[in-house]
């Protein structure tokens, strides 16, 4: 083996040695979750975790209430998100600075900034007395059935990154004359976002739906302090009386995370090259 | 400005059995903020017929393309296709086919689906929108790439998928908004001929925008000639060059020579070239011969070969600012090197002759 070889050997293993280290950093405590999870102290296996999660029962309606405002969440968000995005790069190109700082907003606002500004008017509401419309809307937002001010809240959260992603694979686009051609072939402004618009960007769409989902999923602060019991907030009681079943719980709700972003991630990418190929294509031959 | 009435007695039955249309612009006024864009524009397109807008960047022919598929708002005016006017209805309710110089296919579809479009969106049934999409492949020489996705095609190809999308839907008229300048020559030429053949073939009401003259000649029946916001010729391909109506149609479509010359003088005469003379006329190079003479007062400046013909540049000796062109076979040229002294003769009437101050350019 030469000297230069060597060297390179060498360098090629510092390289690795930050992702391993950062790999262990987060992998060691995933895998001791697991573990503490399925064995006793004496080492001897046991399911009694899943099996205590299952026998309760409680946990049903904190998932499927987490689960439905993870789904809501969404389609509030894309839903939104998507035409107004659109509609500024068609028609407003100026107001994309004003769009993108207020969406990056919510990444310099802790959580529990914004909870507090909530509860505050949340409580303000409630103040207007008994049968008040105020104390209606308030009641509405928080119930525990729907609790929908946490999809409300959970979309401005998400803003950050999905209106990033959905922005950028925009700018990939030749917007405007797709649009034009769209609607000269006879196409409304709300059919050429499903056919044309949409399909085109959908590695970013598919990411803002994936990271929605996995952060609403396993969102605490919020849910916490408006004393809604969402999954984790169910994950955090459960810890002081089945202790090794909210562990496994944390496990689990860790790994569907990790899966959805995963997914977040591929989607974004194996959506992303097809269209990508395609306005490079197109960007060379103007 | 000359303005074409069509003569809409018999309109011709086109191709796909769909009457062709026939488009009248009538005092368009059109202006962003303090910017005039249009100045009171007026045209007739005869049903069936391919017009083309030509002019320099800026002259308002874009612009003229985006108001008749109603993308842009005029101040004042009206435009009918087909006798009713259209300026109540948006783009997606105009039923025009429009062909932009980006392609600008939709990546996410193939070449089948973006050519079906049109179709679905009028929800056609899928028999029928596949015989029509089998048909324009056909027609525009894209047979057996109905699977490809645009960005697998060359420029030529998306262009035609473009035509064939535009053409799917059988439009009351087609829109080519620079179709050919995103191409290389070679492929230009083709898919311009393509084009007319087949316009020709359905029918179709074509306007045809371009800011190449060579293109707007070989394909249009009638070319306006647009500058400024406004028309300054709307006539056959022929008139424009042999028959200039505005210094700026002669100067602008092909090249052109100018002369000072007495107001007494008529072609037959020598041809003065001192700059003197209260009249200009205006002569194309294939209407100046050229003969080698020790007396003349022109000077051969140099040659641009071109293969069949050469063309001779001409100038007074010592002065390199004028030239003048001559179109001379390339045998004759030869014969007259850079450097000879040669005298000009008119061949035949000049194209235009008009007093300084309307010349304008380098004579005011």
């Amino acid at each position: 083996m030469t000297f230069t070889s060597r060297t390179d050997t060498v360098t090629r293993v510092l390289a690795w040695l930050p992702i391993v280290a950062l790999a262990i950093f987060i992998v060691t405590p995933q895998l001791s979750s697991l573990a503490y999870s399925f064995f006793r102290s004496d080492g001897s296996f046991t399911t009694s975790g899943l099996t205590g999660l299952a026998d309760s029962g409680a946990i049903v309606a904190p998932l499927t209430r987490s689960l439905i405002v993870a789904a809501l969440t969404v389609v509030v968000l894309v839903g939104s998100l998507v035409p107004a995005v659109v509609a500024v790069h068609l028609w407003a190109p100026r107001l994309r600075p004003v769009l993108s700082i207020l969406c990056t907003l919510p990444l310099v606002i802790p959580a529990i900034a914004i909870v507090a500004g909530l509860s505050a008017v949340l409580r303000e509401l409630a103040s207007q007395g008994r049968g008040s419309l105020g104390m209606q809307i308030s009641m509405t937002l928080q119930s525990q059935d729907l609790p929908l001010v946490l999809v409300g809240t959970y979309a401005v959260l998400c803003l950050p990154f999905t209106y990033r992603s959905i922005d950028a694979g925009l700018s990939t686009l030749p917007l405007r004359t797709l649009y034009e051609s769209s609607a000269v072939l006879g196409a409304s402004t709300f059919t050429t976002l499903r056919r044309v618009v949409v399909p085109n960007i959908a590695g970013s769409v598919m990411f803002s739906a994936f990271y929605t989902f996995a952060l609403s999923i396993a969102e605490y602060t919020v849910a916490a302090t408006l004393s809604i019991n969402m999954l984790p907030v169910y994950l955090n009681t459960l810890s002081s009386t089945n202790f090794r079943g909210s562990i496994t719980l944390s496990v689990l709700l860790n790994l569907t995370t990790w899966l959805l972003l995963a997914s977040a991630t591929v989607s974004a990418s194996r959506f992303g090259r097809k269209t990508s190929a395609a306005s490079r294509k197109e960007g060379s031959i103007r | 400005m000359s303005t074409h009435t069509p003569q809409s007695t018999s309109a011709p039955q086109s191709a796909t059995g769909h009457e062709p249309m026939s488009v009248h612009f009538s005092h368009i006024h059109k202006s962003y903020g303090p910017t005039k864009v249009l100045t009171d524009l007026s045209m007739d397109i005869e049903a069936g017929s391919m017009v083309s807008l030509l002019g320099p960047s800026g002259c308002g022919k874009t612009t003229t393309l985006r108001i008749l598929a109603g993308f842009e708002p005029i101040d004042s005016g009206d435009v009918l296709v087909g006798g009713r006017s259209v300026m109540g209805l948006p783009p997606n309710k105009r039923d025009m086919g429009m062909v932009f110089q980006s392609y600008s296919l939709f990546p996410n579809l193939d070449v089948s689906d973006n050519i079906e479009y049109g179709l679905r969106i009028r929800r056609v049934d899928r028999s029928a929108r596949q015989s029509r999409t089998e048909e324009l492949l056909e027609v525009c020489g894209l047979a057996g790439m109905g699977s490809r996705y645009p960005h697998q095609l060359s420029g030529g190809q998306q262009q035609r998928v473009a035509l064939a999308r535009a053409l799917a839907t059988r439009p009351k008229v087609l829109l080519l908004d620079e179709p050919l300048s995103a191409l290389d020559a070679a492929v230009r030429s083709t898919l311009r001929d393509e084009i007319r053949r087949v316009q020709q073939a359905l029918g179709t009401t074509t306007v045809f925008i371009t800011h190449d003259q060579g293109e707007a000649l070989a394909i249009a029946d009638r070319v306006a000639v647009m500058n400024a916001g406004g028309i300054e010729q709307y006539a056959r391909p022929d008139e424009i060059y042999t028959r200039p109506a505005t210094p700026f149609v002669a100067r602008f479509v092909g090249t052109i020579n100018e002369f000072a010359v007495p107001s007494d003088w008529s072609f037959q005469h020598p041809l003065p070239v001192d700059d003197h003379g209260e009249d200009i006329v205006f002569i194309r190079p294939e209407n100046l011969s050229v003969e080698p003479s020790d007396e003349g007062r022109l000077e051969v400046k140099r040659q641009t070969y071109t293969g069949e013909r050469t063309m001779v540049w001409l100038g007074r000796p010592g002065d390199d600012e004028t030239e003048w062109a001559a179109s001379l076979s390339s045998a004759d040229a030869a014969s007259i090197p850079a450097g000879s002294r040669v005298r000009a003769l008119v061949t035949d009437e000049p194209s235009m002759r008009l007093s300084r101050t309307e010349a304008g350019g380098r004579w005011t």
